[in-house]
């Protein structure tokens, strides 16, 4: 048989061209990410990495929100020029507690991954309200407001902690019971900080080298 | 630095999926091309093509030919980039290759090129190196890239917060030892809050008094001596073995005038200066920036 004569008994079968379809669209999927969905050195999360804080998850959310990851993205590729800028490229174990991850796909500003400890908090709430302050020639915009709301407001996060239990985070019910009290007093910009302070610093030490 | 690529049965499924594809492909652009005649003309063309608008008919002759062989590049080219490169499950393929070793390999190229001037830096001394423009202004450049984003790309310091850098005053010492260890370690100072043991009175008191320390007899001068002196020392010239500031001079890190210095007094201070490691600053850069920094 030839793919010419089985083009026509394909062409004029409607059922057998859907399934035809549907057959030929799917392997790539079935070649890229199924076997990539099963694989386990992927959802391991690297010797450091935790499930985020209550603080901290609140300021990924405020990252989110403000929209933070349309001019940094969060992925050092293994390429001699990122790791000697930004630090040990990124590992898949250290994303297993993003839902979802905050990668990015554009550097307007430089990538946040490794921002992690780099700075201070006094610089980082300083830069958030105004960066020009420490960074005349910064085209980043200023947040003044994360200064002036609450990081409580910002999302009911018993519910968040609890539903991201669901999906595997290793929450213990301590963490969720005190999630409330944890975030009291703190302002967004707190919480923001918070998180990027803890952003990257999830690798093994052995490996950061 | 292995690759994360899908071991077991994973691996067989890439596999088997991936030639079964390139095996079908194969198939199709070959019988499209070279299909025996009859089944063409015969069956196809006659029989049981559909006419449309009573002239309009299927064809069924073969594509152009250099689309034929655009296809077979194709073919020849994923065949060859799946032996060479890793593709086929947990194959890794015959050139070895990976992202990581392509690091590796270029992270040996970068330091083979770089270790002779880090050789010659580790072994000239501070003074030549700060006499040495063409790696003071490389020290410059590291300085900018590192440190500008808190000191001020001038070093004078910013914002009330972060120390000015080119002045005498070096709160944790400003010899090249104590400058690299600020470096390495980096640092934590901690002010604390005076006002609720102190009380509202007493905390102005020692305010007024460290802006008139030469006067002996000034009410705050008995408050200084038994709470701030264990770390500023009884004549005001600081510590910097504890990065505690000499409140002698006329340097205040986080002002000067009365309202700074009750602020301070009041909330605390808690400077922090962010550790570099090796990966941040090397052997010779570290030199570098001591040197531009150390007088």
């Amino acid at each position: 048989m030839s793919a010419l004569s089985l083009h026509k008994k394909i062409e004029e079968n409607t059922g057998l061209l859907i399934f035809g379809i549907l057959l030929v669209s799917a392997i790539g999927g079935l070649v890229q990410i199924l076997p990539v969905l099963n694989q386990k050195s992927l959802e391991e999360p690297t010797v450091n990495t935790k499930p985020y804080s209550a603080i901290e998850l609140t300021g990924r959310d405020i990252y989110m929100r403000e929209g933070c990851s349309v001019c940094h993205s969060q992925q050092i590729r293994p390429l001699i020029a990122e790791v000697e800028r930004y630090g040990p490229y990124s590992r898949a174990g250290e994303f297993v507690y993003d839902r979802p991850f905050m990668w990015g796909s554009k550097r307007t500003g430089p990538d946040l991954h490794r921002i992690g400890g780099k700075y201070t908090d006094d610089w980082h709430r300083i830069h958030l309200i105004d960066p020009r302050t420490v960074v005349p020639e910064s085209i980043m915009p200023g947040y003044p407001w994360l200064a002036e709301r609450a990081a409580s407001e910002t999302g009911n996060i018993v519910a968040k902690m609890t539903a991201l239990r669901k999906l595997g985070h290793p929450y213990t019910d301590a963490q969720i019971a005190a999630a409330e009290s944890d975030l009291e007093g703190l302002m967004e910009i707190d919480a923001l900080t918070a998180y990027l302070q803890i952003l990257g610093t999830g690798l093994d030490e052995e490996i950061a080298r | 630095m292995v690759a994360d690529l899908p071991t077991g049965f994973w691996s067989g499924w890439v596999i088997v999926l991936t030639c079964v594809s390139l095996a079908t492909l194969v198939w199709i652009v070959l019988s499209v091309y070279f299909a025996p005649p009859d089944s063409k003309s015969t069956h196809g063309e006659i029989d049981h093509d559909p006419v449309w608008d009573t002239d309009l008919r299927e064809g069924t002759s073969a594509p152009p030919l250099w689309w034929f062989w655009m296809l077979l590049g194709a073919l020849v080219f994923s065949l060859g980039y799946l032996m060479l490169y890793p593709g086929l499950g947990s194959f890794e393929g015959l050139l070895n290759w990976s992202q990581g070793k392509r690091l590796v390999s270029s992270y040996e190229n970068y330091e083979e090129s770089f270790d002779a001037r880090r050789a010659e830096i580790a072994a000239t001394s501070l003074s030549e190196l700060q006499g040495n423009t063409a790696l003071m202004e490389t020290a410059d450049r590291i300085f900018r890239r590192e440190c500008s984003a808190c000191h001020g790309a001038d070093g004078r310091g910013q914002a009330a917060l972060f120390p000015n850098l080119l002045d005498v005053d070096w709160q944790w010492g400003g010899s090249p030892e104590q400058i690299e260890q600020t470096l390495r370690g980096g640092r934590n100072a901690s002010m604390p809050a005076w006002e609720a043991s102190l009380g509202e009175e007493k905390t102005r008191d020692v305010a007024n008094y460290l802006l008139n320390f030469s006067d002996r007899g000034h009410a705050g001068r008995t408050v200084y001596e038994q709470n701030c002196a264990a770390c500023h020392g009884v004549d005001g010239t600081g510590n910097v073995f504890l990065g505690a500031p000499n409140l002698a001079d006329n340097t205040w890190l986080y002002g000067g005038d009365i309202d700074s210095i009750l602020a301070t007094l009041r909330q605390g201070r808690a400077g922090k200066m962010p550790a570099f490691d090796e990966q941040r600053l090397d052997a010779a850069q570290l030199k570098l920036i001591i040197a531009k920094l150390a007088r």
